[in-house]
């Protein structure tokens, strides 16, 4: 508890820091104040040959309230700031959401009337904004979101001193990642690896097939985009406790990228990459190539939408994404305009996909 | 039901003759043959004249108001109208109209004939001008007298007459008017102040909407703005308004002018050889007396191509005379004369402009509950710009004007279309002047809609259109002998022939002309809107400061605001004060530093600084303020 204090103490600090800055610039200086922040996204992502991951560049962004346009930004990063600071003094937890409500309010007079926030998106961008400013991550702010992750195997949590048995032995559930990962230790790991999959449709299918039992596997998912826990809980897998991760996502652009948002990381996180990805971890399937090689029926395979094939297209030009095999697959799908679900496989039967497909690619990869 | 079978039957042929012979020959529809009169005619088909349920008494309106313009301009005598319009039976919905008007009057014998009978006008000449043709008029007295038991009752006083008094009804199976009561009006008993006048009062059964009631307002309003020259007396049982004279000058009225060679039909020809039918004229010199653009040789020259002999003009028979009228559609003739019709004129558009009355509806609730009251307001632009064009348009002399309001006290973007002096109220999505805004391109302004779209956001605009974003008014007015109306209702213009590009052409010469100042009020409301955000958002960023560190908060805020007002730009700080009130050090009243600057101590040479133009956007800031004190708006009327 004290060591707890004296993390929250260092924060807060941090953002009274920042506050003292702005109001010395109006105050003392007379200038207008500005916040410096590390520009995230396409333009400011770089791949390190040494970390095999995207990391932030160099680049940043001047908010200040100079312009019409970032004088309601600049006032919504102070709010949240201060909300964070007092979030952390009165020793509380938050999702993102309650952070929005917690600042909510409306601007203006009566014949100009604004909300303070035109929706969740903002008040998420100005918590990401001062996790950038203070180069703390959210979840030490005791900001989390609503847990969606999912995890089933020999494992052994500890959240908050309470033991959580993920293997609980009856196949008929899973257990979800908590979000409040400070408070979550990995205390016991018996398997021989982990598999990662898109959705939790998928992992309830392989679960119940008694895949986790055969294989002594820990499965996992972020139900669809993982969000910064799962990604945590995979990194610590494969790095602190020597497990191979395995991935396996839809086939077709967006599938891939969740897939590599575990391997390589992401443009809109590229500042977290250090804590969130997993670059050992092995992208196995499921590749455009196996719709083909598997033979998956014509009706069970959907056709490519445009925004599917801008993706595509997008993803190709990222110089990160240069390795042949990545180009292969893409161009593959540019050229059949054909993607897949994980799902397709139930066509063969409910048992094909655990018993034949996954067994066949672990093979393949050397895991089993 | 027993025709149609028969019908059916026949033109089905024989197999069925059984049918035939069921149908006893007696019930055979007969048909008559009568001669229905004028005004029964027209009370049976009132949408003709635009007399429709709902819009009874806003056709009312209309007709009364635009006789009494027309009355008083014909003699060039500045109108004053004096209009009521007041329910006096709620349970039978019969509502009392009448409007009196400083007219030249109508003879005393002429009352009857010229308030009852259909068709009957002093109108029916080549000339622009507003009235419905002997309808209008005729058509409140013929609802009167079909709706309720009450009299017409007219007061008239004309040149060189005393006043008289008449209670009028119509015959409508005759057309003829029945006067029940008429008398020479003494002195205490008149109603009729000046030289001369008229006035009528009718009873009408009628619903009234809210819409229709607004329409109502709208038209007289709007009539206030192209005839500014005019005293309107508005009453009603809501309060009453005045929309006061703002010029004494007025149009030059319109004249008769001689139809056009291109427009000759045989009626036209016929009546032209008629009228000259006791005087020995010859064809020839017909064709050039009746007709403009027509000289002696020219006629010579048609009668020749015609292939007529030389006789008494009455002497041809049509199939001579049809010859005349292909020559004439076959040869070219010099454009019409335009000098006869009477534009708004841009001296007197500017005024209506700059002072543009907009009737307000004040909602009081008090004990007796809610009431609304009726008042007007002058509506100040900050700029307005004029423009015209004369035109022919299918062979009819045309003048199209145009005029822009921008700025100051206007809300927002709104269409006015007047057509040879009357507003046009309805319709507006289908008329030319839509498409002629939708058309010209908002960067003749030298503005982009990126610009306009930012400062005007927050503005409720459904339409994709961007002009209408801006705080302007834009005003049409068509005057033509014939205006080219799409519908019998009269309420929407047609793009007939080259109107549009001349209303183009007119539209982009005014967007032209005014690009400089509203680029300078788009930057000025760009530094208002940022002064509002910051005006604002710094209590929130004060706020959060102030909870996280100790400091203090009166002394930061207005150092931010400070900063603010200065980044902004020292030219706007007036406004930035407007915004801040107590930013500075103990502030004079508003109003009062605007017009008296040398006793805002210790301000006046910031002040002294400031051109017309920021005065003037700064009259928005504030309502306290009179618009009228401090706003001279600034005409660029001259290229």
């Amino acid at each position: 508890m004290a060591l707890k204090d004296k993390r929250h103490q260092e924060i807060t600090n941090k953002i009274r820091k920042i506050m003292k800055n702005v109001g010395d610039d109006i105050l003392v200086e007379g200038i207008m104040p500005s916040l410096e922040i590390p520009k995230v996204g396409y333009d400011n992502t770089v791949w390190s040959d040494e970390k095999r991951m995207l990391t932030i560049g160099e680049k940043t962004v001047q908010v200040g309230p100079n312009s019409s346009k970032k004088i309601p930004t600049f006032a919504q990063y102070l709010v949240m700031a201060n909300a964070i600071r007092k979030l952390l003094d009165e020793e509380m937890e938050s999702t993102i959401r309650g952070m929005y409500y917690a600042t909510l309010s409306t601007v203006g007079d009566e014949n100009n009337q604004q909300k303070f926030w035109n929706g969740q998106d903002d008040s998420d961008d100005a918590i990401k904004a001062i996790e950038l400013l203070t180069n703390v991550p959210r979840e030490e702010f005791s900001v989390t979101s609503k847990p969606k992750g999912m995890i089933s195997g020999p494992i052994t949590l500890s959240v908050g001193g309470d033991l959580i048995d993920c293997n609980l032995g009856s196949r008929a559930t899973s257990q979800l990642i908590p979000t409040n990962i400070r408070d979550l230790e990995i205390v016991k790991v018996k398997a021989d690896f982990v598999m990662v999959v898109e959705k939790d449709t998928v992992l309830n299918n392989i679960r119940k097939s008694g895949f986790i039992q055969k294989y002594n596997a820990i499965l996992l998912t972020g139900s669809g985009e993982p969000d910064r826990a799962t990604r945590m809980m995979v990194k610590m897998l494969n790095e602190k406790w020597k497990m191979p991760v395995v991935i396996f996502a839809d086939a077709d652009p967006w599938g891939l990228g969740i897939a590599l948002r575990y391997k390589i990381g992401s443009e809109s996180l590229s500042y977290d990459s250090d804590r969130l990805v997993t670059p050992n971890s092995k992208v196995l399937g499921m590749m455009f190539s196996d719709i083909y090689e598997y033979n998956i029926p014509k009706v069970a395979r959907l056709a490519a939408t445009p925004e599917d094939l801008n993706r595509a297209n997008d993803m190709k030009k990222k110089p990160w994404l240069q390795d042949k095999r990545w180009k292969k697959e893409l161009n593959l799908f540019l050229e059949r305009k054909e993607k897949c679900e994980l799902d397709a496989f139930f066509k063969y039967g409910f048992k094909y996909l655990a018993d034949t497909y996954l067994p066949n690619k672990l093979r393949e990869a050397g895991v089993i | 039901m027993t025709s149609k079978v028969t019908t059916e039957v026949l033109e089905k042929g024989t197999k069925q003759t059984k049918t035939i012979l069921q149908i006893p020959q007696k019930q055979k529809s007969k048909i008559y043959y009568n001669r229905k009169a004028e005004s029964e005619f027209f009370v049976d088909n009132s949408a003709l004249a635009g007399f429709t349920g709902e819009r009874i008494l806003y056709m009312s309106v209309r007709e009364l108001i635009e006789n009494s313009l027309d009355s008083c301009e014909i003699n060039h005598i500045l109108p004053v109208i004096r209009l009521s319009l007041k329910l006096l039976d709620p349970l039978n919905d019969l509502w009392i109209i009448s409007c009196q008007d400083n007219g030249i009057g109508i003879p005393s014998e002429k009352v009857p004939v010229a308030v009852c009978s259909f068709l009957t006008s002093g109108k029916y000449v080549e000339k622009q001008q507003r009235g419905l043709f002997g309808v209008g008029l005729k058509m409140i007295a013929a609802f009167s007298t079909k709706d309720t038991d009450h009299p017409l009752k007219v007061w008239s006083k004309s040149e060189e007459e005393s006043e008289y008094y008449f209670d009028l009804r119509t015959d409508i199976g005759t057309n003829k008017p029945i006067t029940l009561f008429k008398k020479s009006v003494k002195n205490d008993e008149s109603q009729i102040e000046g030289e001369s006048g008229f006035k009528v009062e009718a009873i009408l059964r009628a619903k009234l909407s809210p819409v229709t009631k607004n329409k109502i307002y709208d038209y007289i309003s709007q009539t206030s703005i192209v005839n500014p020259y005019a005293i309107i007396i508005f009453e009603t049982d809501e309060g009453k308004v005045t929309f006061k004279r703002r010029t004494q000058i007025m149009p030059n009225p319109s004249r008769e002018v001689l139809p056009h060679p291109s427009d000759m039909d045989l009626k036209t020809l016929k009546k032209a050889i008629f009228n000259f039918m006791n005087q020995k004229t010859t064809l020839q010199g017909i064709l050039s007396n009746s007709f403009q653009k027509m000289s002696n040789d020219k006629a010579k020259d048609i009668i020749n191509r015609a292939g007529l002999t030389v006789k008494p003009a009455d002497q041809y028979d049509e199939h001579e005379l049809i010859k005349v009228v292909n020559i004439c559609k076959h040869t070219k003739f010099q454009s019409p004369n335009t000098d006869h019709l009477s534009p708004i004129g841009e001296k007197i558009l500017t005024v209506g402009m700059t002072s543009e009355y907009s009737i307000i509806l004040n909602k009081e609730t008090s004990t007796s509950g809610s009431q609304t009251h009726l008042s007007a307001k002058i509506l100040k632009p900050s700029l307005t710009s004029y423009s015209s064009r004369i035109c022919v348009v299918n062979n009819r002399p045309t003048i199209v004007e145009c005029g822009i309001a921008y700025g100051g006290d206007i809300p927002s973007f709104k269409l006015y279309r007047f057509a040879n002096k009357i507003p046009l109220l309805y319709d507006e999505g289908s008329d030319v002047a839509r498409e002629v805004i939708s058309e010209v391109g908002i960067n003749k302004m030298g503005i982009s809609k990126k610009e306009v779209k930012e400062q005007f956001s927050n503005v409720e605009t459904r339409s994709d259109r961007t002009v209408e974003y801006l705080p302007i008014h834009i005003f049409f007015h068509i005057c033509s002998t014939k205006i080219p109306y799409k519908t019998a209702g009269k309420e929407s213009i047609a793009s007939e022939g080259d109107l549009k590009k001349y209303m183009k052409s007119c539209l982009s010469d005014l967007y032209r002309k005014v690009s400089a100042q509203i680029r300078r009020e788009l930057k000025i409301k760009e530094d208002e809107n940022k002064l509002r955000l910051y005006k604002h958002y710094i209590p929130f960023i004060v706020n959060a400061i102030s909870e996280s560190i100790k400091i203090d908060s009166k002394k930061l805020s207005k150092a931010f605001q400070n900063l603010a007002e200065k980044y902004v730009g020292g030219e706007l700080s007036n406004i930035a004060k407007q915004i801040f009130p107590d930013s500075d050090q103990k502030r004079v009243e508003p109003g009062n530093k605007k017009n008296t600057v040398n006793n805002d101590n210790g301000n006046e040479n910031k002040l002294s600084k400031f051109d017309t133009r920021s005065r003037v956007s700064v009259s928005k800031q504030s309502n306290k303020i009179k618009p009228a004190k401090i706003n001279i708006p600034r005409k660029i009327t001259k290229k």
